[in-house]
């Protein structure tokens, strides 16, 4: 399941100097409401009452309709496009998702695979609330594997609402690589 | 979903089966899932790009699996439920245009002081297993 990567190029020695150092933020641009969780919900066919009614919410002890808790890494999104930015033209390379900041981090690797996530979940999202994330590079484990020489790249992302609590916290490990025969020396 | 289902302590044992479900996933689905999720990788919604990459066609991503096992949990806990993780969630096997995907699970481990659940997770297609993952759960008193 690898897939070309568009991450950037570099040395070792640079990916560790980012080791503990926060390599990506942004803040959700659109607080928690009814209708976002309900066009996530459609498509898993997923009908739970606590998603979309305060009263069924607040008889299971929250303050109001509380979002699926992986909807979290949505919620931390920021926009695709905002007003004052340039206008897209054809041709244009694709927009990427922001979250795998692992591949703004400098490393000798032309391909790469997400490897595994943990996800641990603190606090509800409520109706209202703003989720913002804050992206560590936690750890590199240099392997060689069948499929080539790299490392396991970890990031662990911080999911906080508008009050400062912690909602989530993701950890995503990404193995990038170089196949065999394009090893550098 | 049940407003009724409230599942406690004493009606589960380990080896307890959880679920299936399961989801049909078109085109179609994948493109609705890309505008709630907000994840536009093309790999996800462009068959063209999804082969170049190795794959046999476009495939689920990690916030709609991810959100299925959040389904699968919630249907069978109820709404006093509380998901406090899923760990080591592990794509194996494409999951795409075409497939049927059944989610399921399994309880391993229960902690009675704690109301503690662990529960093996998987999704499976024709293929067979696709995704792996582990969830924890507390139920109420």
């Amino acid at each position: 399941m690898s897939q070309p990567a568009w991450g950037k190029y570099g040395t070792w020695e640079e990916a560790e100097s980012y080791l503990g150092k926060v390599i990506g933020e942004d803040v959700g641009v659109d607080a928690i409401e009814l209708g976002s969780i309900r066009r996530w919900l459609e498509p898993k066919e997923f009908d739970c009452a606590l998603h979309t009614s305060r009263e069924a919410a607040q008889a299971a002890g929250y303050r109001d309709v509380v979002a699926p808790s992986t909807m979290v890494f949505s919620y931390g999104l920021p926009a695709y496009w905002s007003p004052g930015d340039a206008p897209a033209k054809m041709g244009d390379e694709p927009r990427q998702i922001p979250i795998p900041v692992i591949f703004d981090v400098p490393a000798p690797c032309t391909l790469s695979f997400a490897s595994n996530i943990d996800m641990e979940f603190f606090a509800p999202m409520c109706v209202g609330d703003v989720i913002s994330r804050t992206s560590r590079l936690a750890s590199i484990e240099h392997k060689e594997l069948r499929v080539g020489k790299g490392a396991f790249m970890t990031q662990e992302d911080t999911y906080t609402n508008q009050d400062g609590d912690t909602v989530a916290v993701v950890l995503l490990t990404i193995f990038r690589f170089v196949p065999p025969e394009r090893e550098q020396g | 979903m049940d407003m009724d289902v409230h599942r406690g302590m004493d009606s589960i044992a380990v080896g307890d089966e959880i679920g299936p479900i399961s989801i049909p996933i078109t085109l179609q689905r994948l493109v609705m899932e890309a505008g709630a999720n907000r994840d536009f990788s093309l790999i996800h919604h462009d068959a063209d790009v999804a082969r170049a990459t190795g794959a046999p066609d476009a495939y689920m991503n990690t916030f709609f699996i991810a959100g299925m096992f959040e389904r699968l949990l919630r249907e069978w806990m109820g709404y006093r439920g509380v998901i406090n993780s899923i760990t080591n969630l592990r794509m194996k096997v494409f999951n795409t245009v075409g497939d049927t995907v059944t989610f399921s699970g399994t309880v391993s481990a229960l902690d009675n002081d704690s109301r503690t659940v662990v529960i093996e997770m998987r999704s499976a297609t024709g293929n067979g297993e696709t995704v792996t993952a582990e969830a924890t759960i507390t139920l109420p008193a």
